[in-house]
């Protein structure tokens, strides 16, 4: 078999490297189902708030399931917490848990289980998953208090402990979970199947390299690594040399309402691309800060996106990608910071970075999206149900940007969230004293104008049957809108309303509140920027869109210059020609 | 007497009979007729020379539904829904599986808004009604159908799945007031929960329904003025047979019907040579098929998805469907020039009409049958049992618009076109092998359609499989597969109790009742008298908590609760490492397969009779092979050639509806059966011939 010139010294063929390859991907697919079918929260197999992977023995990912981003971003960050702490203390049979945002974490919520897997008595490789558990105590239900200021209020931490020793259960870790979160059988239950995911790889690994031996699995390894690594680099040098830098808000941190500035310099030299995000403010008092763990896997987002957005992702492709920042910032928190709402810091440091590169790679980038995970979550003791405590968390979907060729995505994840799912209405109506009275595109608020419309964000109301159920909620991108593109407008932002019995209240960001049954909240998710000028869209286009119910005829005039008749259906030619060519807008 | 099989493709239309006395097999093949399907239908059954009294039994299958859908040519289609819903399709679940991909493209939903209507009404999720049904609603939406001239309308009510009342009784309503109008409710074709996955089944049904419909009617009131009166059955895509009544109220259960009677022959095929692991790849005129079958058993599942791939989540459909991938890479695929000048190949094709340029039949693009005829591997006389002449003329004048772009040879254009579809290819057969953890190394390859013994040789040398296995009649394979179908159907329900609240009483009850709706079902068949009905039974459960559940089989007459506890445990521990022994247990879905017993027809040995090599070797011809080389390729007709022959490639074996491609290197041997197997390694494979 021919081999590739570029690479060196391997002794394994091409055709088995690639089937190799295609197993250890299949091998993280399997990590993925077994999890998700096996799981016991909603948060795991309905929205699929979990990733997995399988890294080599120096703990560089090399296999990845589809799933978050800011998940798989972290595998090799959080792989190497563990083959730092317990270095020569690995021993086939061990399984260690961790969680620490300050030391290769996220949030509490996100629990990572390594394994660390051992062919003929040797440390081979890892296996990881990471996965949201829907509760992990502190001060809230759901454990994302949205008035946070300190950690402590966040939960339990796990700062890289031994579950199994030797395959020997530790029975205290055990007891330490129970003990400390409000529905512990949830907890165990998605602990099980966060075991099995990483239990199933390391067979799967057994298998491999019992029928290839395991120096052609480790040289596949290496391979993957380093031909990912050439591409990435060959991508980076294709790109102009410079420093390309964005601005932009976080629009309040759940303490207080005051805007905060962020910023991000992006240089460029030869193969190497170095985000640095000097000038961003300092850690926040409330809890959307996030952590340099957090920051690099939210980056890798973006750098993927620019070098290679299809080819499947491993660390090599990140090697030419520098992090720059200095300690203590919004973007690197240190403890005691809070950091629940984390995914709002890495939401938007990758839009900071997308931003700064959308004119140099503009056939990779999109216009701005209302990039929030816009997260609500209720939860309390549903006395209809024996008693049984209940917390449902729920990322919203989003309004996405228009593009140079067509229009934005309606009603999809936001960026840190790759490839989650909205929560059915029957099943959540099934699992939670919880009535939703609308789930609906956001025409009332729209989206950025442009020859291509930004998509369009939801409209989501919950009534609640249970009294005393708590909410918390905390949207991003409440007040800066979503950025257009070439002309575009701009998008709408996230907000939702809350009716409390009498009273109605507008927010973006709710502190631990209770709602009484009949309650109702009210979720907005905004609509995306356009890109080009709105008045070069056919106008056809925008009457129909008229007749479909997304504009209103005053939308369709102020925003497109087209007229239509008072039939509603009809253009009135003359004078939309008169508009869209006459005075500027 | 005799048991019929007619498969219309998107270019030709296949035909295969047994005679079950005699065993006899008879094939035709005839162009498919796109203006109206039944005259391709009706061109095979008169080129066979089948009497109408000599069918006993007709099954059926084809491409309508798919190729509806595909092309986006179904009926306009309306949607209604509980009110403040109706977006539900282009919400869709808001998942982005092009992780890295800021430009990813969600699926366009098949009802545009301005045919999105809300009604008034609503059930909790225990299907207790909250607010009654609007009627007002409805008959503003009946004028919105009327005024926007829609053809088909699906309902879709929230928790319908667990008390259809009101999506019933819209139903009944709707067809009263709107009798053009093809209704599908979204609890009579799928009981499953998922408003968002109910939505896209239904209105995917609507869509095809009128289509679908006015042919089933064609066809059965065709087949009734011929003198054919036998039972009709339709081809499912869960690998059975249904009734064509059912089949027209439920036509997108007939989506991957073709591929559905292709797995369950490649199945057979394996089982016959000994390979119960077997690859299973089609190539038609328009589209590329490939699934993977292990234990002998085609894969089905409810978790199709039309259009799906790693990168775009597609359409859920919850019907039951063998687990197949499909590109667009066939004979008729048209050679183009992408902007950046690239040579593409497909997916657009030529189909039946006009057809390659080759067929003379007003085709001028460039296809792959184009460039197999230019590079020598089909003989212009041979085509289509010889009733189709292939024009090379026409062949290379298409070609040289190729040659041009490239800088070439007309030959060298033809050699470039197999190229990029073979790698076309290659790469679907790698996603449902080498991308789902397989190793091709450990499965047979077997070809079926027009077009897989032709590229077969090929594409398994690349990608390393144990043996290429053409079977009987590749280029009629599907219909082959057919013929060995039974009907089927799969029945459901859910009861989700706790495991200690449940007797084996109780569990052979609902089995019980399971069985009787099966064997009303096949009431409704026009059929042969006291069917012998085979029933699979199983159990759904899953620990408390949990939402998926593992399946576990049941005898229901034998049902006990400690052994079906056991299992469960058992079963879960296989499948996710771990068992949870005090944690409670839920009985979540009763699941019942009863299948028809149909006899298979018997595979004879080969006669011997006027067969030897030397009967059946006709003059050579040069072969371009392409990575291969060209090469003077001995040639032979199938039809004379004796079992357990061994000859060395290159080398081409014709018969009336396939051509069959050994290259250097490899090593054909003719098996009793008169299946050709063909393996690498001539030179290390004994004495040639």
């Amino acid at each position: 078999m021919r081999q590739d010139p570029t690479i060196r010294d391997f002794q394994t063929d091409s055709v088995t490297r690639e089937i190799i390859r295609g197993k250890l991907l299949a091998v993280a697919d399997e990590m993925g189902v077994v999890l998700k079918r096996s799981s016991m929260s909603p948060v795991i197999y309905e929205v699929l708030d979990f990733a997995c992977g399988f890294c080599d023995a120096n703990g560089d990912l090399v296999a990845q399931m589809n799933g978050i981003t800011v998940f798989t971003g972290a595998f090799s960050i959080q792989v190497n917490v563990i083959r730092r702490k317990f270095a020569d203390q690995l021993r086939p049979g061990d399984i260690y848990m961790l969680n620490n945002p300050f030391d290769g974490g996220t949030h509490y919520n996100d629990v990572g289980i390594v394994k660390p897997i051992f062919v003929d008595g040797e440390l081979f490789a890892f296996a990881i998953s990471i996965s949201h558990w829907t509760d992990v105590g502190g001060k809230a239900p759901g454990s994302l208090p949205a008035d946070a200021t300190e950690i402590y209020q966040e939960g339990i931490c796990f700062p890289g402990v031994v579950l199994f020793k030797e395959g020997v259960r530790q029975d205290a870790i055990f007891d330490m979970v129970e003990a400390n979160v409000r529905i512990p059988k949830m907890a165990l239950g998605d602990l099980n199947a966060s075991l099995a995911s990483v239990r199933i790889a390391d067979k799967r690994c057994q298998e491999l390299c019992g029928k290839y031996g395991k120096d052609a699995v480790a040289e596949t390894f290496r391979h993957t690594l380093e031909s990912s690594e050439r591409v990435s680099r060959a991508a980076v040098a294709a790109l102009p040399d410079g420093v390309y830098e964005a601005k932009d808000w976080i629009d309040g941190d759940g303490i207080s309402e005051e805007r905060f500035p962020t910023r991000v310099a992006v240089r460029i030299e030869g193969e190497e691309m170095t985000f640095d995000f000097t000038g961003s403010c300092a850690q926040l008092a409330g809890p959307v800060n996030c952590t340099r763990s957090a920051l690099v896997a939210s980056v890798k987002t973006v750098f993927k996106a620019i070098v290679d957005p299809q080819t499947p992702s491993n660390e090599g492709w990140f090697r030419p990608m520098k992090v720059v920042a200095p300690e203590g910032t919004v973007f690197t928190a240190e403890r005691p910071a809070p950091v629940g709402w984390y995914y709002e810091g890495t939401a938007q440091a990758s839009e900071l970075a997308w931003k700064a590169l959308a004119s140099i790679a503009p056939e990779r980038m999109s216009a701005g999206s209302a990039n929030s995970l816009c997260v609500t979550v209720l939860g309390g003791i549903d006395r209809a149900r024996e008693n049984e405590p209940w917390v449902m968390i729920e990322p919203s979907m989003v309004g996405w940007g228009a593009i140079d060729e067509r229009d934005g995505n309606c009603v999809t994840s936001a960026i840190p969230n790759g490839d989650t799912f909205n929560y059915s209405v029957e099943l959540l109506e099934a699992k939670f004293p919880v009535r939703v009275r609308e789930y609906a595109l956001n025409t009332e608020y729209g989206v950025g104008a442009g020859r291509h419309r930004g998509g369009y964000g939801s409209i989501r109301e919950y009534e609640v049957l249970a009294d005393d159920t708590v909410l918390s909620a905390s949207y991003g991108r409440s007040v800066e809108r979503p950025w257009g593109m070439a002309d575009g407008e701009e998008g709408s932002c996230n907000f939702f309303d809350l009716h409390l019995d009498q009273d109605t209240q507008r927010k973006s960001r709710a502190p631990t509140t209770l709602m009484q049954r009949g309650d109702r909240i009210r979720m907005v998710t905004g609509g995306g920027g356009g890109h080009g000028d709105p008045f070069e869209r056919p106008a056809a286009l925008v009457a129909d869109e008229v007749r479909a119910g997304y504009l209103t005829a005053a939308q369709a005039r102020d925003d497109y210059g087209v007229v239509i008749r008072a039939d509603g259906r009809e253009i009135d030619q003359a004078e939309t020609e008169r508009l869209r060519t006459g005075v500027a807008r | 007497m005799g048991r019929l099989a007619t498969d219309i493709g998107g270019t030709f239309t296949d035909l295969v009979y047994f005679e079950e006395a005699s065993g006899e097999l008879k094939t035709a093949k005839s162009l498919t007729t796109p203006g109206d399907l039944t005259e391709g239908v009706f061109d095979t059954i008169a080129s066979a020379g089948l009497a109408p009294e000599a069918i006993a039994f007709f099954v059926h299958g084809g491409t309508t539904v798919i190729n509806a859908i595909t092309e986006r040519k179904g009926a306009r289609t309306a949607l209604l829904t509980t009110a403040g819903f109706r977006d539900v399709l282009e919400i869709a679940r808001g998942n982005r599986p092009d992780l890295y991909n800021l430009r990813f493209e969600k699926e366009r939903p098949f009802v545009p808004r301005l045919l999105r209507f809300e009604v008034g009404e609503r059930l909790d999720a225990l299907g207790n009604v909250l607010l009654p049904l609007e009627m007002r609603d409805l008959d503003a939406a009946v004028a919105r159908c009327e005024e926007e001239q829609v053809e088909a309308l699906a309902v879709l009510f929230l928790h319908s799945y667990v008390n259809p009342v009101h999506e019933a009784q819209a139903a009944a309503y709707l067809r009263e007031k709107l009798p053009r109008v093809a209704v599908t409710a979204s609890h009579e074709i799928t009981r499953e929960w998922r408003e968002y996955e109910r939505a896209s089944t239904t209105v995917l049904n609507a869509y095809v329904q009128p289509i679908v419909e006015r042919y089933f009617e064609r066809l059965e009131g065709a087949l009734a003025g011929r003198g054919i009166d036998c039972p009709l059955f339709a081809m499912q895509s869960n690998g059975g047979t249904t009734s064509f009544g059912w089949a027209k109220a439920h036509p997108v259960t007939l989506i991957e019907s073709g591929p559905a009677a292709g797995c369950n022959g490649a199945a057979i095929a394996g089982e016959v040579c000994g390979e119960p692991s077997v690859i299973y790849l089609d190539i038609g005129g328009t589209t590329a098929k490939c699934s993977t079958i292990e234990d002998a058993r085609p894969r089905v599942t409810t978790e199709y998805r039309l259009e799906y791939s790693r990168t775009q989540f597609g359409y859920p459909l919850r019907i039951p469907v063998v687990d197949i991938v499909e590109i667009g890479a066939g004979g008729g695929s048209i050679a183009w020039f992408d902007q950046a000048g690239l040579l593409k190949v497909g997916p657009a094709s030529a189909g039946a009409d006009p057809g390659p340029a080759c067929y003379g039949r007003g085709g001028t693009e460039p296809t792959v049958t184009d460039a197999k005829l230019v590079a020598g591997v089909l003989n212009p006389e041979n085509f289509a049992g010889g009733r189709v002449k292939l024009d090379a003329g026409r062949a290379r004048a298409a070609m040289q618009k190729i040659a041009d772009g490239l800088g070439t040879s007309i030959e060298a254009a033809a050699v470039a076109i197999m190229r990029t579809v073979n790698a076309n290819m290659i790469n679907a057969l790698k996603l449902v092998s080498i991308q789902r953890g397989h190793d091709p190394r450990d499965f047979a390859l077997v070809v079926g359609g027009g077009g897989g013994a032709m590229h077969g040789a090929a594409l398994g040398r690349e990608l390393g499989v144990k043996e290429i296995i053409v079977p009987l009649y590749p280029g009629l394979f599907s219909a082959w597969g057919m013929l060995a179908t039974e009907p089927r159907c799969d029945l459901m329900q859910t009861a989700l109790v706790r495991a200690d609240e449940v007797s084996a009483r109780e569990v052979r009850d609902r089995f019980d009742e399971l069985t009787a709706e099966a064997e009303r079902y096949f009431e409704d068949f026009q059929s042969n008298d006291g069917i012998a009905l085979r029933f699979e039974t199983s159990v759904d459960l899953r620990y408390l908590g949990q939402e998926h559940s593992v399946t576990v089989p049941v005898a229901p007459e034998a049902a006990e609760m400690d052994q079906i506890l056991a299992d469960f445990h058992a079963a879960h521990q296989r499948q996710y490492t771990f068992r949870l022994d005090d944690t409670p247990v839920e009985f979540v879905t009763y699941r019942l397969t009863a299948v028809a017993n149909v006899a298979r027809p018997r595979l004879r040995a080969l006669n011997g009779q006027g067969r030897s090599l030397e009967r059946a070797e006709k003059p050579p011809r040069d072969i371009d092979f392409v990575d291969d080389g060209r090469h003077t390729a001995r040639v032979f007709d199938r039809n004379r050639l004796p079992a357990e022959a061994v000859i060395d490639g290159p080398l081409v074996i014709e018969e009336p509806t396939a051509t069959t491609v050994v290259h250097p290197d490899q090593r054909l041997r003719v098996d009793a059966q008169g299946f050709l197997r063909i393996t690498e390694g001539a030179e290390r494979g004994g004495a040639p011939e």
